[in-house]
């Protein structure tokens, strides 16, 4: 009698066992995006910023419920500003913690990296990239809602042609696959200009002595220098050029107004005549006028950055921001549950690609198959440096 | 070619050049007297650089900010031997040699968690100005980076030469055994090697920070430099591994002045093959060494 009891309750037990797991895993509770960015090694300083940019806006995000009552979870991996780490760190993301979308979220060369990867495992994925370089190789899986090299050359080089009155242009470029679009942009844009470029130079992102290239521009006929690059050597030739005695105008592409950057160099950026860079409105804001269409954007974004960190907000956060707001509205269109893997991917994808007139901090985006930049309108600013601080130029 | 671009390659070369040579001494030091590749003299130098900055920010003046940095890390140093070398003594060199990348790594992840990820810098020590002359630049913390380098050498000379510490060192490395024979401590030695190595880091880490800035991520970048610099003039010789410092930042001025400067790379990495195809031990090996 005992012994049928027993034996009773155990084929019970397993009856409802095999029931239980017969009903499947239980629905996924959240959408995870998976985040790749520089927390450690020379491209850090730029990731730590995008990361906290990403972070204010999932978390204003789930506190306002979710996206269609799903809450956004992100999971982060260091990528330490390798190449090679952020496409291991990507298929561990992609095969293990099965997101369902990734961001790379540091610079151009690290993001690039990645195209293969989630073109090949079919992730959408959402870039920070400075370049339209590679536009024509994102594959269908890849966004770059970021900004047009043409968007920021032709702001710069009209003011080095217009204001300054340049024809005899110097240009120093980064070793990088980001120095790798001004060799072909810029000598592509001059002659809108009625410039030419009499000199080319090239540094290393880690080189601390640029005197050689500097030396060669110095004994050139170039009238101005370009600088194309974001690591700190291209501060590194703003300082060294100023201490050899080039006085003349130096511009650059976005990175310089960092607040780490403008704390070591801003003496040499401030020296005659002072450093021209291209930047986000994020970086001066408060001297936008009161009836520009983005100044409320950028000083709420700033007031939350500063209530969280203790800092103003930067370029590299809005970067970061950015990229979180294109997902969130990608996600929002989707209307997709996150229970099957494959079909929340795809649908995913299938909204980011009909981002339409997406408004955010540095352009506003409609995606399409053809064009996943997308960017129709431009919001670059031209930036100079005054007593210690990141000043809107006036032309 | 114009004479003061000429000059200006020069400057810059012989600038580079004992940067890399200072760091390649701490390398020397070590491996001299305990055959181990310390590779996290980078670490050392990074550690010197941060602390003066963060001692000189407390509104300590500049010498006693050095002395303090110098200080700690020649603990850094002390702790990295009698906590990981010397209990793996009897191991082999690859894995002594890989513990101190640990030990890198570990030193890497404390000063970003200290001191951040930005970069930091001191000014020219003493206000030094910048001079200008036949038409080339040098920067003011050059002639400090250049002196420093010279005294490092010449202390180290009269140190080995004249001091029963140093002799002791010197046979310890030249003969451990022998110099076991005769009473010298040869793991009280190696402490000290790898004490004095931090403390040279140190030196270099605070006087080149005012050219290069300094964060916690350029121990590495700097360990690779050192290195090259040592084998390439031969690590067993403190002239070789002046000579090796020297010709790789005239190497690196001058591919950064003629051509595009990623090619410093494939001409750094093919002198080092043709030196060690040529020369195994290096461009001055080792007197009375086969």
């Amino acid at each position: 009698m005992i012994r049928r009891t027993v034996i009773l309750l155990m084929v019970t037990i397993f009856a409802i066992g095999g029931l239980i797991s017969c009903a499947g895993p239980a629905p996924e509770a959240s959408y995870k995006i998976g985040i790749l960015v520089s927390q450690t090694g020379k491209f850090s300083g730029l990731g730590l910023q995008s990361l906290e940019g990403m972070g204010i806006i999932v978390d204003e995000v789930n506190e306002n419920g979710g996206i269609n009552g799903i809450p956004l979870e992100l999971v982060v991996y260091d990528d330490k500003s390798s190449a090679t780490e952020v496409a291991r760190m990507a298929k561990k993301l992609i095969e293990v913690d099965k997101v369902h979308a990734l961001v790379a979220g540091t610079v151009t060369a690290l993001s690039h990296s990645l195209v293969s990867v989630a073109n090949e495992a079919k992730v959408p994925l959402v870039m920070l990239s400075g370049t339209a370089l590679f536009d024509d190789q994102l594959g269908a899986w890849c966004f770059r809602p970021m900004t047009y090299e043409k968007d920021y050359i032709d702001l710069l080089l009209d003011y080095l042609g217009s204001d300054q009155g340049i024809i005899k242009l110097a240009a120093l470029l980064e070793n990088s696959s980001y120095g790798e679009a001004g060799k072909v942009y810029l000598p592509k844009s001059v002659g809108d200009y009625n410039m030419t470029i009499v000199v080319t130079q090239h540094f290393d992102p880690a080189a601390t002595d640029l005197t050689p290239q500097l030396t060669n521009i110095r004994k050139s006929d170039a009238q101005a220098i370009f600088i194309w690059g974001s690591s700190p050597a291209a501060s590194f030739a703003v300082k060294q050029a100023r201490i050899m005695g080039i006085a003349f105008p130096i511009v650059t592409t976005p990175s310089q107004s960092a607040p780490d950057r403008v704390k070591a160099f801003g003496e040499y950026y401030e020296m005659e005549p002072p450093l021209v860079s291209d930047d986000s409105k994020l970086a001066i804001w408060q001297q936008l006028p009161e009836n520009d269409p983005d100044k409320a954007m950028c000083r709420e974004f700033d007031q939350l950055v500063t209530k969280r960190y203790g800092h103003p907000a930067t370029t590299w956060n809005g970067l970061g921001a950015q990229m979180m707001l294109f997902i969130e509205d990608g996600l929002k269109r989707a209307k997709v549950a996150p229970t099957n893997l494959e079909e929340t991917r795809s649908k995913i994808r299938d909204a980011f690609e009909t981002t339409k007139e997406l408004n955010l901090f540095v352009g506003v985006y409609t995606m399409s198959p053809a064009d996943h930049c997308g960017k129709v309108a431009a919001k670059d600013v031209l930036v100079t440096f005054k007593e210690d601080e990141t000043v809107l130029l006036t032309r | 070619m114009d004479f003061s671009v000429v000059l200006q390659f020069l400057i810059s070369g012989v600038n580079l050049g004992c940067i890399y040579a200072a760091l390649g001494l701490g390398f020397f030091i070590v491996y001299g007297v305990t055959r181990v590749l310390n590779l996290a003299q980078g670490e050392f130098v990074m550690l010197g650089g941060m602390l003066t900055v963060s001692f000189y920010a407390m509104g300590i003046s500049l010498l006693p900010s050095i002395l303090l940095a110098m200080i700690i890390t020649a603990l850094a140093g002390a702790v990295l031997y009698r906590f990981i070398i010397y209990p793996a003594r009897n191991s082999s060199g690859v894995t002594q040699a890989l513990l101190t990348v640990g030990f890198a790594f570990a030193i890497e992840g404390i000063a970003l968690l200290v001191w951040g990820w930005e970069y930091q810098s001191l000014p020219n020590f003493l206000d030094s100005p910048n001079i200008q002359f036949w038409g080339a630049t040098i920067f003011g913390q050059t002639p400090w980076v250049v002196g420093s380098t010279f005294f490092m050498v010449i202390g180290l000379f009269l140190f080995f030469g004249r001091t029963i510490q140093g002799k002791a060192l010197r046979a310890c490395a030249d003969e451990r055994l022998g110099a076991k024979t005769v009473g010298i401590s040869t793991e009280r030695m190696a402490l000290f090697s790898f004490i004095l190595a931090a403390i040279l880091g140190a030196v270099v880490g605070a006087v080149i920070t005012p050219l290069t800035m300094t964060s916690y991520s350029i121990g590495f970048p700097l360990t690779i430099k050192g290195l090259l610099a040592a084998f390439v003039g031969g690590i067993t010789r403190v002239e070789g591994v002046i000579l090796g410092g020297i010709a790789l930042g005239m190497v690196e001025a001058i591919t950064a002045g003629l051509m595009p400067s990623g090619y410093y790379g494939v001409i750094a990495l093919g002198i080092l093959i043709i030196v060690f195809l040529c020369r195994p031990r290096g461009l001055l090996s080792a007197r009375g060494k086969v």
